[in-house]
């Protein structure tokens, strides 16, 4: 029996892991979005002027 | 005379009220105050020539002593100031009930003890620990700066299509009281997103961060999401507004970073209002509802020395869900708040000697984690234009004023490797400017972690794929730890270069001696 609790112990700890790696994702997801709204959209239209002001503004507000 | 025989009085007044209530003191000294405890857990005020400086829990801030007696230790940063004369009194902050009021002296200093900030600003700890201009000592002809900015910030973010509302102290004090707590040092507005995960209401977070700042408004990044809108007052102080998201996920709301309860929709929106110094700002339908799940059901009592016992669950979702991109970065800037403005050394470290004796003369210099910029500072000296870059970049402040009287090349610029958008974006600059370039990484990646690291190789490779090499040094655990260094195997770091696709091109392992305080591990890359 306590073999068996040692075990779910063990898969609750595991699970929990998981759930934390995959809440982090949302962090990351947004910052790509963000990244790519901001930045890699204003770079497709190769404007250098606008691609210049793209990335100073979005570093601005860092 | 008359003001002596007064303080006796009030001392023996206090000796008399305290007796009845069982709670006294028994010394004051320079370990702290040493009491005799009684009755429940509560709030006891400590003033230094009549102004509140500390606030504890009787109990829960106080450690048992084997005579029975408790002692509350002074708090570390209030060390400093302990040196010289002052009335001392330690009173129930509820019923201002004294248990001591006597003139006490610290150290050998002969001045009173004067609690005052570099610009002569009276300050006092507040709920977080820190020192900080209270609001109790602050006229209200000076907190109209503060008014205006909260009044300027809501409208603005009405504008966006964001509700936001004083939240917690300042929900707190607009509530209960109609005006800031006078132990609080900020002021937190919150607001209820209507998307309802995490990264939509981040992306709304940069979004709303991007507009203020494009209004003029300086900011400062805590969390993905939460940040700082810092408003520069009457007297040239600067103070922060802290703007905290929340969202409803099925039925819980949501608010950073304290709040993760049951909670319906209506106790939120349509707002209603309350009153700060008389002027009206929007609050959540049901303040008091609000105020329950920050602050407990007891928050209608003044708790000066509140502490928020966020449910360890609550603490885990926002960790992962909005927290790890300024990993270490307050212990930074702390650091630095004391020592980034001196002038750095003139001297360099040897890792950048040796860049300097490998590297033609002209080429761009990166260097990552410059800290207070010494080694920027030298290589600029010797006519290689140089970029310190750092996530605290108050560091290097000495260095760039050296460099910019000296009329230098240097440059100091943000880069936060362990959040993508900073990395990523500074990428996205780098390659649009031509010309070679080195990089030196002088205990870097012995001072971030996996994602600073796997991001700093990111970086590395673009920056130098026009065949610069990287020079970085790594504490290996040997002789003395620095500052914020954690020991790392140089062998990892060769492999982590190979697997962003660079070439070890040495790696030497110095042990420490009389001129080196502590074991490097150095190696040397490029990427082709």
């Amino acid at each position: 029996m306590s073999r068996r609790v040692a075990q779910l112990q063990q898969r609750v700890s595991e699970l929990e892991d998981e759930i934390a790696e995959l809440r982090r994702h949302h962090l990351r997801l947004a910052e790509l979005a963000d990244v790519v709204q901001e930045l890699l959209i204003p770079m497709a239209g190769r404007d250098e002027a606008r691609i210049a002001e793209a990335i100073e503004k979005f570093q601005k507000s860092l | 005379m008359a003001s002596r025989t007064a303080s006796r009085w009030a001392a023996i007044r206090g000796r008399i009220t305290a007796a009845l209530r069982g709670t006294r003191v028994i010394s004051v000294d320079e370990a702290g105050i040493e009491l005799v405890a009684s009755g429940d857990d509560r709030v006891i005020d400590v003033l230094f020539d009549d102004r509140r400086i500390w606030s504890f829990w009787l109990r829960r801030d106080t450690d048992l002593l084997s005579n029975g007696h408790r002692l509350a230790p002074w708090p570390d940063r209030m060390q400093r100031f302990l040196d010289g004369h002052t009335r001392l009194v330690v009173r129930e902050h509820v019923a201002t009930t004294a248990h001591f009021d006597r003139e006490v002296t610290f150290g050998s200093g002969d001045r009173r003890i004067a609690f005052v900030n570099k610009r002569g600003l009276e300050i006092s700890l507040d709920k977080s620990g820190r020192f900080s201009p209270t609001f109790s000592v602050r006229s209200e002809e000076q907190l109209v700066p503060l008014l205006d900015a909260m009044e300027v910030v809501t409208t603005m973010l009405h504008d966006l299509g964001i509700e936001a509302f004083p939240a917690y102290g300042t929900l707190l004090g607009a509530v209960r009281e109609g005006t800031f707590l006078g132990h609080d040092s900020d002021a937190d507005l919150g607001y209820v997103s209507s998307y309802s995960t995490p990264a939509e209401m981040i992306r709304e977070s940069f979004e709303l961060q991007r507009q203020i700042t494009e209004r003029g408004f300086a900011t400062h990044r805590y969390s993905g999401g939460a940040f700082r809108i810092d408003v520069t007052e009457a007297d040239g102080s600067s103070r922060g507004l802290d703007l905290f998201g929340g969202f409803f996920d099925s039925g819980r709301l949501y608010l950073l970073g304290e709040v993760g309860v049951p909670f319906e929709h209506d106790w939120i929106h349509p707002l209603g209002t309350c009153t700060l110094m008389g002027r009206a700002f929007p609050a959540p339908a049901r303040p008091d509802l609000l105020l329950e799940a920050m602050y407990g059901p007891r928050w209608r009592v003044p708790d000066p020395a509140y502490r928020f016992e966020t449910p360890q669950p609550v603490i885990d979702r926002f960790n992962a869900w909005f927290r790890g991109t300024t990993v270490w970065r307050r212990d930074w800037e702390r650091e630095f708040a004391l020592t980034g403005g001196r002038r750095p050394g003139r001297g360099a470290s040897g890792l950048a000697r040796r860049l300097a004796a490998e590297t033609e003369a002209g080429t761009q210099v990166l260097d990552v984690g410059a800290g207070r910029a010494r080694d920027a500072l030298w290589l600029a000296g010797r006519g290689f234009p140089t970029t310190a870059y750092d996530y605290a970049p108050r560091g290097a402040r000495g260095a760039m004023r050296l460099a910019t009287a000296e009329g230098l090349p240097l440059e100091s610029r943000t880069l936060n490797l362990t959040e993508w958008r900073s990395m990523l974006a500074e990428t996205a600059r780098l390659t649009r400017i031509d010309g070679p370039r080195a990089m030196l990484a002088r205990h870097l990646v012995d001072a971030t972690n996996r994602v600073g690291r796997d991001a700093f190789l990111r970086f590395a490779r673009v920056a130098l794929r026009g065949g610069g090499r990287l020079y970085a040094d790594v504490w290996t655990g040997e002789g003395e730890p620095g500052f914020g260094l954690h020991p790392f195997d140089p062998d990892r770091l060769a492999e982590l270069v190979e697997s962003h696709g660079g070439s070890v091109l040495s790696l030497e392992r110095l042990a420490p001696s009389d001129k080196r305080a502590r074991g490097l591990g150095r190696v040397v890359a490029s990427w082709s």
